[in-house]
């Protein structure tokens, strides 16, 4: 029996010697092992062989396929890596630098900077609330302290429309509304486009974004205020800052403040953005007058509160080295399609 | 606003204190300081020298040369082209290495003449506005005497921004910036040297009436025999270098008060105007003012007329021409008056015309300064002049006096306002050193406000949180964080939405974001041939250059769209903004806020139009989770009136898109197709939400089956759809569209759509039976739905 393998063996081995292709080892595999095979008939030849020798014809019988089918699957994998490596050599050459075609979106500069900064405020536990751009008179100036014939009311710096109502001035006209809906503590920001009736140039736009900020509780004083807007400055330039109050004028809060910040893209030294005084001036802010709060039915003995502004157009402008206002309006793909989605 | 620091130092002793500490603590407590500049340095070797001879110069017919004695010993020969030379004169005189400003002086020759150093003009110096001549020094000064020593001419010029003084009408003179510099380094101010009025009691009143309440106060008082013609080379310099030009005597002192005080005053030649009555003009009035032009006042205003009720100036604003003072002058009427602010600035505005009296009458000037000016005035002329006789008593018509204004308040509250425990006697002390007098009882105090103070700065204790902590320092507030509740923070919706799908549309689409004006583009909108009525209009048009608020965000993206034509083959933009449609009940304007996108692109009309559908379906589906539908027509007329669609969620329209309207697209872009899609933003997040059910998958083999049924040419897939949604059984079902054939011969012109659709078993595997019996429930179920199954 014993011979008999042997010489399948051998028949497999020199068979194997010529085969080159996955099909014909496969064809082999049959011949020896298949339900037919060469190996399996010996298997049949089995129930012929006397009973005492039955367990060791079986253990030679067994050790034989074993050996056989080893010999057969070793050249399969053979065949198989060689078959793989020339579908590797042979494959197209892919430039993988070529471009993908798939257009690239973007966001409005200022939107990127407002999200950011809405996020900074956000973590701090403000609501953000969207403004109107048509106002009432009354929100716009009487709500926020603005004497009746104020120079700010007039035509020149205000655009009126026919039915009485203005294009909201400032951002500040949204404070009556969202004091009104909420009850103390209130921390509230109101994002919203503004308007001036100017002439327009590089620096100066009738149509501009500001963000304006409220905080209304107990005893809300100077010294949280510019703790307030150091941290949120930091954040906002991602770099510890310094802040400076310096007396400023707004109908709306008693005291009023220009807040400048020590300039974070020279840290104070002098550049251009900061024209080289070290400081820039940010945001006007002040503790809400308390003419404000009670016409939003808020009473200033009991409470108080501060409020600020950021010029979104501005903080842009510092963030992406623009140097033309008018380029934020202008729909110029050319540019706006150079920013990305953050 | 320039301000002299020498003028300043007249008032209170700031020695010790370098310029920068001034200003830096000034620009903190005070006011912006736009720019500082330091005067004087560049005037080097220039001394007063007499003229000893005067020659015509003999090749030239205007230079003459001179011989002039300069201190130095020897006489000096100098050529100069000044009309004004004469024997005699003393002028100032710039040596040879000497230096005027920028020009360094050498000896030169002048058309062959050797001229060595140089007469120097008033105006060249920088201390008079007279171009015409040398400067014409009074005989008594001494020759040889350095300009610096004869003539304060170092000194530090602060421009203060006057924006930053707007609420502050005591800080529009050199007196009220004095009182702040003396508050913040806490120095005493100096009073200020004034004639006693007191003293011409007996002497007759004038005639001064006043017919309007816009003129608070009216004083003035008459002078005569005035000999000196002009001012002191002090005054003329301080004039010049705060930015102002001498002109004789009694314009240079008003002016001069006006720079010192803030008060504007004014001197009428006593002998046309005999006296003053101050109305306010009923019908339009011609006045020709002292630069010799002619002004219409229009009705309403406040007027200076004589006696005679002729008008002579416009309050507060100009003199005018008629009864001004000239050469020939020898009696002053001499006014200093208040008007109400509001009036002057309107007045101001209406005729285009700002001057110095006005810009200070507009900020609310103090009506007990006129008194204080008049006082002053009559003190320096006498100075100048002591020939001068008051020939009238005071004279004050003072109609409308403000209120005192006394605040109460205590320590703790100004404290917990800054964030700085103070003391009352802390707080006292810098309130009175502003001029404010406080009585402290325990930790209260009782502040009376100054009357400069007084007009519209300070009158309630919110104000003086602002008074004592600008003179503590902000910088000195320890900054301190508060303390508030811990609360969950609500997001608004139609805000949050905004965000998400801009981000989706760039990060996901591909898309530009732009943000463009409110206005409607009338010429733009009409050259397309796009329907343009706004509903709301600017009262005034003149620097936007539009006069409409938009109805619809789409034709302004379609201008963006235009302008990037040339530049971008694909132009795929959006924006989300404001439109201004609708007015409610009452007359309010109900503002909408919409998305807005514009395709243009060379790819099939289809294909833009079906990249619309996807990011709809996106918005809808994946950010805001409502159904939507696109079966129902669009009204839009800027879209394809075909290939368009309403955008609709229930019974709620929230959109429209499409391909544009032929005509339109046409006109801005032969070579591309367009497609636009505007929806409103509100009404989205108003849409009912379905939340998507989670159904349990199954472990029993699905079954796959094609079915393809046919219906008339024109029904929707939609209908298909919506009878496979509606189709009800006990299997799992999912389907969708593999093909559509319009074209087959046997159709004969209708569409047939073939589905496939999976159904997997819940709870067994199924049998041919059972996969027979759906079918035939599923085609019945279809077919009550307007379809035939394909034979």
């Amino acid at each position: 029996m014993q011979n008999k393998i042997n010489e399948i063996k051998n028949y497999v081995i020199q068979k194997l010697s010529g085969i080159n292709a996955q099909a014909d080892c496969q064809a082999l595999r049959v011949e020896i092992l298949g339900k037919s095979g060469k190996l399996t008939e010996l298997f049949k030849q089995l129930k012929d062989v006397p009973a005492e020798e039955k367990g060791k014809v079986g253990q030679i019988l067994n050790a034989g396929k074993s050996e056989i089918d080893a010999i057969i699957s070793n050249k399969e994998k053979e065949l198989a890596n060689a078959a793989i490596q020339n579908e590797i050599n042979s494959a197209e050459k892919i430039d993988i630098t070529l471009p993908t075609g798939a257009e690239c979106g973007s966001l409005h500069p200022r939107t990127i900077i407002q999200r950011e900064i809405e996020e900074v405020f956000t973590s701090m536990g403000f609501v953000v609330e969207d403004g109107n751009e048509v106002e009432t008179e009354y929100n716009n100036f009487t709500a926020v302290n603005v004497p009746e014939n104020h120079p700010a009311r007039d035509m020149q710096d205000t655009f009126w429309l026919d039915n009485g109502e203005v294009l909201k001035t400032h951002t500040s006209a949204s404070q009556n509304r969202i004091l009104k809906k909420y009850t103390p503590p209130i921390r509230a920001i109101f994002p919203g486009r503004c308007f001036r009736n100017e002439d327009v140039d590089a620096s100066h736009e009738n149509t501009f974004f500001q963000l304006e900020g409220v905080i209304v509780d107990k005893d809300v004083s100077v010294g949280n205020l510019i703790y307030f807007m150091k941290e949120m400055l930091s954040k906002i330039f991602k770099k510890q800052v310094e802040v400076r109050l310096r007396p400023g004028f707004f109908p709306f809060t008693e005291p009023s403040f220009e807040m400048d910040v020590r300039c974070p893209f020279c840290d104070g030294k002098g550049c251009p953005t900061c024209k080289n005084g070290g400081w820039i001036e940010l945001c006007p802010c002040g503790m809400i007058h308390p003419q404000v709060l009670r016409n939003s039915g808020i009473d200033p003995e009991k409470f108080s509160g501060c409020a600020f502004g950021l010029g979104l157009d501005r903080m842009t402008m510092l963030s992406t080295n623009l140097n033309d206002i008018r380029e934020l309006n202008s729909g110029n793909l050319k540019l706006l399609k150079q920013f990305g989605v953050k | 606003m320039l301000i002299s620091l020498n003028w300043i130092k007249e008032f209170v002793d700031l020695s010790g204190i370098e310029v920068d500490e001034l200003t830096k603590r000034f620009g903190l407590s005070t006011a912006e300081i736009e720019s500082v500049t330091h005067l004087g340095s560049n005037l080097k070797n220039i001394v007063v020298a007499k003229i000893l001879s005067v020659e015509n110069h003999p090749k030239s017919d205007h230079l003459h040369v001179l011989t002039v004695d300069d201190g130095s010993g020897a006489p000096v020969q100098v050529v100069c082209s000044a009309p004004n030379v004469r024997v005699g004169l003393k002028t100032f005189f710039a040596r040879v290495g000497g230096q005027v400003k920028d020009m360094k002086i050498k000896p030169v020759k002048m058309v062959g003449i050797d001229s060595n150093g140089m007469c120097c003009g008033g105006h060249e110096l920088g201390i008079e506005a007279d171009t015409s001549g040398i400067v014409e020094l009074d005989d008594s000064a001494k020759i040889g005497t350095d300009i610096h020593d004869f003539l304060p001419v170092d000194d530090v010029l602060i421009e203060i921004d006057n924006k930053s003084l707007t609420n502050r009408p005591d800080l529009w003179g050199h007196y009220g910036i004095a009182r702040e510099f003396a508050a913040i380094f806490n120095r005493p101010l100096k009073p200020l040297a004034v004639d006693d009025l007191s003293a011409y009691e007996n002497l007759p009143k004038l005639n001064i009436k006043v017919e309007t309440k816009n003129c608070f106060r009216y004083s003035g008082i008459a002078v005569e025999n005035i000999s000196k013609k002009f001012a002191t080379p002090l005054i003329k310099l301080r004039l010049n270098y705060c930015g102002m030009r001498d002109i004789n005597l009694l314009a240079d002192l008003t002016n001069y008060l006006m720079l010192e005080l803030g008060q504007p005053m004014h001197a009428f030649d006593h002998a046309k105007v005999r006296g003053i009555t101050v109305i306010e003009n009923a019908k339009p009035l011609a006045m020709e003012t002292l630069e010799h032009t002619t002004h219409t006042i229009e009705p309403n205003s406040v007027v200076i007329c004589d006696d005679k009720r002729e008008p002579v100036a416009i309050a507060g604003i100009k003199g005018g021409l008629k009864d001004s003072i000239s050469e020939s002058t020898n009696s002053l009427l001499l006014e200093s008056a208040c008007f109400d602010s509001m009036s002057i600035r309107k007045t101001s505005r209406k005729i285009g015309l700002i001057t110095d009296a006005s810009l200070r009458y507009e900020k609310s000037l103090d009506p007990e300064m006129t008194q204080t000016a008049l006082a002053r005035l009559l003190y320096l002329l006498k100075q100048i002049d002591g020939d001068v006789k008051v020939t009238s008593s005071f004279t004050d018509v003072y109609n409308f006096k403000y209120p005192t204004h006394t605040i109460k308040t205590d320590a703790d509250f100004i404290s917990r306002r800054g964030g700085v425990e103070l003391s009352a006697k802390q707080i006292a002390d810098i309130l009175t050193r502003l001029g404010f007098s406080v009585k402290v009882s325990g930790q209260k105090l009782e502040v009376i406000v100054p009357s400069y103070r007084g007009t519209k700065d300070v009158s309630i204790k919110e104000d003086l949180v602002e008074e004592v902590f600008r003179m503590y320092g902000y910088d000195n507030i320890k900054s301190s964080t508060m303390s508030m509740p811990l609360t969950p923070v609500d997001k608004i919706p139609t805000h949050e939405i905004e965000y998400e799908i801009k981000y989706a549309l760039a990060s996901k689409f591909g898309l530009n974001e732009v943000h463009s004006y409110v206005w409607n583009y009338a010429d733009f909108n009409k050259s397309l041939g796009i329907e343009d009525k706004p509903v709301v209009h600017l009262m005034d048009a003149s620097k936007s250059g539009q006069s409409g608020l938009r109805v619809t965000l789409t034709p302004t993206l379609l201008k963006f769209a235009d302008e990037n034509k040339n530049k971008f083959a694909n132009i795929q933009i959006f924006e989300i903004g404001r439109t201004f449609d609708e007015l409610d009940q009452n007359n309010l304007v109900v503002e909408k806020k919409k998305l807005s996108i514009v395709l243009a692109s060379p790819e099939s009309e289809k294909a833009l139009y079906f990249k619309l559908k996807q990011i709809v379906e996106h918005i809808a589906h994946s950010l805001v989770g409502c159904e939507i539908n696109f079966e129902n027509a669009s009204t839009s007329k800027i879209l394809h009136p075909i290939n368009s669609c309403a955008i609709t969620s229930g019974n709620l329209t929230i959109g429209e898109m499409g391909i544009l309207h032929p005509t339109i697209a046409k006109k801005i872009d032969k070579r591309k197709h367009f497609a636009a899609l505007e929806l409103d933003i509100n009404k989205l997040l108003s849409a009912p939400k379905q939340t998507q059910k989670i159904v349990p998958t199954s472990k029993f083999q699905a079954v796959s089956l094609d079915f393809n049924f046919v219906a008339e040419s024109n029904t929707k897939y939609a209908t298909l759809e919506r009878a496979i949604k509606n189709f009800r059984c006990n299997y799992l079902l999912e389907y969708n569209l593999k093909d559509v054939y319009t074209n087959d011969a046997d159709l004969k012109g209708k569409i047939s759509y073939t589905i496939n659709i999976t159904i997997t078993p819940k709870d067994k595997t199924l049998t041919s039976t059972d996969i027979e019996k759906f079918s035939a429930y599923f085609i019945k179920t279809i077919e009550r739905a307007g379809f035939t199954l394909r034979q």
